[in-house]
């Protein structure tokens, strides 16, 4: 996994996804572009309600009621691992499939997993931890833990169900692959017995049960405590590396996100503002958002005595209401009257792999 | 993929410190457990069922169909002291002479204190087959027929034929028990069903749903009991009435258990748990009877166990009326038929013995439903 091998898994191109509700029209993703590659972790950060959890929907073609995808289209670049040795490439557009058909069904799961950021809620109360990984498998039909060159056994494999035997093993070594202590015996616990670092574990075990070829993480350590947050964390990042798999990092949380991602992209009411590789952005944010949400983390070391935390002046504007122009012109402490309120900024590259959306970096 | 070994922990062997899964239904148990109305409905119910619908033929003293010729004879007396004062430990009747008032036309027994007929248990009578399978002819209680065919015991009196009110009790339990309890399975079957359908999709298929449920609702229960129930014709043999009558019942009581499934299912889909399993591959089909219909169970459970007194009542009602069941066919609602005219009031009060066992079960369905309410309640003090 040099720096050179770049390959898109994901494309987003000119998303756009509106809720159709009494008051307006809210434009929740509006003309958004990120690709997502294999094997690296993207990291998506932006405060509540800019558009980070309706993009992750939108590629499991998930949007809910009343939320429409009304322009653009998600790419995704299929390798289907069929039989082993043919691995037939294919183009799939996501936005075109049909919701709740077979193939997006087979995407979902079985090559996109999904993780979200309630663990507490995330499982099916009445059912143990075991029968959730199983169903995952067993909707999928694949057996987790596949061997290189074991393929007539694993044609076999994809092909019949496994048995009751076979699945609670399956279970029980994907619950000790994310770190649940005693797994055999946890396999047959329900989700009221289980801690929320153990739901969010088996929340891991679920999705990673089918092997994807991308995980999307919707703020996953949010509801949990820190140092829970930095086990899951560790596991994510061990598992990535272990079977190769591309991951959408989506939280509001900087310190999580500069130790995760390889890339990072910024939101702000349904845009992209900025991207860039992670050490970049740390250090050299172009977007006056960005810069503006790198100074409201406090230091460690940093004399600030009596000195108050920063914080973005002003409020997110009313999504039925956005400002013209550059949609934080308003909050913006470079804004540029007469330019930033008139002129929507376009997508600039402003270094190596580093783009921004801002006038400030545009020549107009 | 050495993950798997890096990570996973030693594990203590499973027998040693096994861990007892409490799950919920076993936390429902514990607490119904403590509850001694609802236990005590249960047992009722329980014994109820063991003993009218399974086992009738033994607890009776005779065959359904058997008649004697003491006709509209009140309730044997049973007797520990005989006509001398003597006491006896084992219980005894006495046999029975009709006599006829030409007067009044009025049938009176006196008893004939010369013919004693002890009680037995476990006696020799009518031959049936128990539980449908084994042959037999041992009844539970009753007095030696064999070696005097007058004698008789009739806990309860006799009926215009002279066949014993306590059988036809027994007997008629069996059809009003179990109609009931199919009528709410079908009941539970539709309303769940379309209940889940309505609330997971919403729209037009919950608005047809929905309209369907208050079209019946609006409809007068009794007029669309008798429409339906005319309408069996009446070559039919009784067990097809028996069937379309549990299938009329639950046809009307849908519309209730399915507003209910569609109010708990329309908060149950915002649930995250949903969203998880969708977003892991899970079909429509799978997300409404795999995840969301497991959180209903609990109330259904409840609202089912309500409802099956409702269902012993409308069957009744019916049957009492003349439009449920007929005989040959007995229930207890064919029953309350027999004695609901004032002649019967007046010479064979008796017969309105079919009551009690109808409160009773009636009682011991809501108990234990109140006591189900309270265990499942996940918002009551536990």
């Amino acid at each position: 996994m040099s720096e050179t091998t770049k390959e898109p898994l994901v494309e987003v191109k000119d998303l756009r996804v509106e809720f159709d509700v009494r008051a307006g029209i809210v434009k929740a993703v509006d003309g958004l572009n990120l690709t997502i590659q294999r094997g690296k972790t993207l990291g998506v950060i932006g405060e509540s309600g800019c558009g980070k959890s309706m993009t992750a929907r939108a590629i499991l073609n998930m949007i809910p009621r009343p939320g429409k995808i009304t322009n653009g289209k998600i790419v995704y670049h299929r390798r289907v691992k069929s039989n082993g040795h043919s691995q037939l490439d294919d183009v799939v557009e996501i936005t075109e499939l049909d919701p709740d058909g077979k193939t997006i069904r087979e995407i979902r799961g079985g090559e996109i997993g999904m993780i979200f950021q309630e663990p507490m809620s995330s499982l099916t109360p009445v059912y143990t931890a075991g029968i959730h990984i199983n169903e995952a498998v067993s909707l999928h039909r694949l057996t987790p833990v596949r061997k290189v060159g074991d393929q007539i056994a694993e044609q076999v494999m994809a092909h019949r169900n496994i048995t009751q035997e076979e699945a609670r093993e399956i279970a029980i070594k994907m619950l000790g692959r994310v770190g649940i202590p005693k797994p055999d015996q946890r396999v047959d616990s329900y989700p009221h017995q289980l801690s929320g670092g153990q739901r969010q574990r088996v929340m891991i075990a679920i999705a990673l049960s089918c092997e994807p070829a991308m995980l999307i993480a919707d703020e996953p350590t949010t509801a949990l405590d820190v140092s829970i947050e930095a086990q899951i964390l560790d596991i994510m990042r061990e598992l990535q590396e272990s079977v190769n798999m591309a991951i959408m990092f989506i939280t509001h949380n900087l310190g999580v996100i500069a130790s995760m991602a390889d890339e990072i992209v910024v939101m702000y009411m349904g845009k992209a503002v900025e991207q860039a590789k992670v050490v970049e952005l740390f250090k050299d944010a172009k977007h006056p958002y960005t810069q503006a949400l790198l100074r409201s983390i406090p230091k460690l070391g940093k004399k600030n005595k009596g000195e108050r935390l920063a914080s973005i002046s002003g409020m997110t504007p009313d999504p039925f209401n956005l400002p013209t122009g550059c949609v934080f012109h308003p909050r913006c402490p470079m804004f540029m009257p007469g330019k930033c309120d008139t002129i929507v900024p376009s997508w600039t590259k402003v270094g190596e792999d580093h783009y921004a959306a801002c006038l400030l970096y545009e020549e107009v | 993929m050495t993950v798997a070994e890096q990570t996973q922990p030693v594990t203590t062997p499973a027998s040693k410190q096994k861990q007892v899964s409490q799950s919920y239904w076993s936390l429902v148990w514990w607490k119904f457990k403590r509850n001694r109305t609802a236990v005590v409905g249960g047992i009722l119910l329980i014994a109820f069922y063991i003993s009218f619908v399974a086992i009738p033929e033994f607890i009776s003293p005779y065959a359904l169909a058997r008649s004697s010729k003491y006709v509209e004879a009140p309730p044997t007396k049973i007797r520990f002291v005989d006509a001398a004062g003597q006491f006896h430990a084992r219980p005894f009747v006495y046999g029975l002479e009709q006599e006829l008032d030409f007067a009044t036309r009025a049938r009176t027994y006196v008893e004939d204190t010369t013919r004693v007929y002890p009680l037995y248990f476990f006696v020799r009578g009518d031959p049936y087959e128990l539980l449908g399978l084994i042959p037999t002819n041992l009844h539970l209680y009753g007095v030696d027929q064999q070696s005097d065919p007058d004698a008789i015991v009739l806990l309860m009196g006799s009926d215009a034929l002279g066949r014993d009110w306590f059988t036809r009790i027994m007997y008629g339990g069996r059809l009003s028990l179990t109609i009931g309890l199919i009528g709410q399975v079908l009941t539970i079957l539709f309303g769940t069903v379309l209940g889940v359908m309505s609330g997971f999709y919403g729209g037009a298929v919950d608005q047809v749903i929905q309209r369907t449920t208050e079209f019946l609702n609006a409809f007068p229960q009794i007029p669309l009991f008798m429409a339906l129930a005319a309408a069996i014709p009446t070559f039919w043999s009784p067990l097809a009435v028996f069937f379309i009558l549990s299938i009329i019942l639950s046809f009307v009581g849908w519309g209730g258990l399915a507003r209910q499934v569609r109010g708990l299912i329309l908060s149950l889909r915002e649930r995250e748990y949903v969203l998880a399993a969708k977003s892991a591959g899970a079909s429509d089909t799978r997300l409404m009877f795999r995840h969301l219909l497991p959180g209903t169970m609990s109330h259904v459970v409840v609202i089912a166990t309500l409802a099956i007194p409702g269902m012993i009542l409308a069957e009744t009602a019916l049957s009492w009326l003349g439009l449920g069941l007929r005989p040959p066919l007995t229930s207890w609602g064919v029953l309350l038929f027999d004695a609901a005219t004032v002649r019967a009031i007046h010479t064979t009060p008796w017969e309105l013995w079919t009551v009690p066992f109808i409160l009773v079960t009636i009682l011991a369905y809501n108990m234990l439903g109140d006591g189900l309410r309270d265990a499942l309640d996940p918002y009551g003090a536990r």
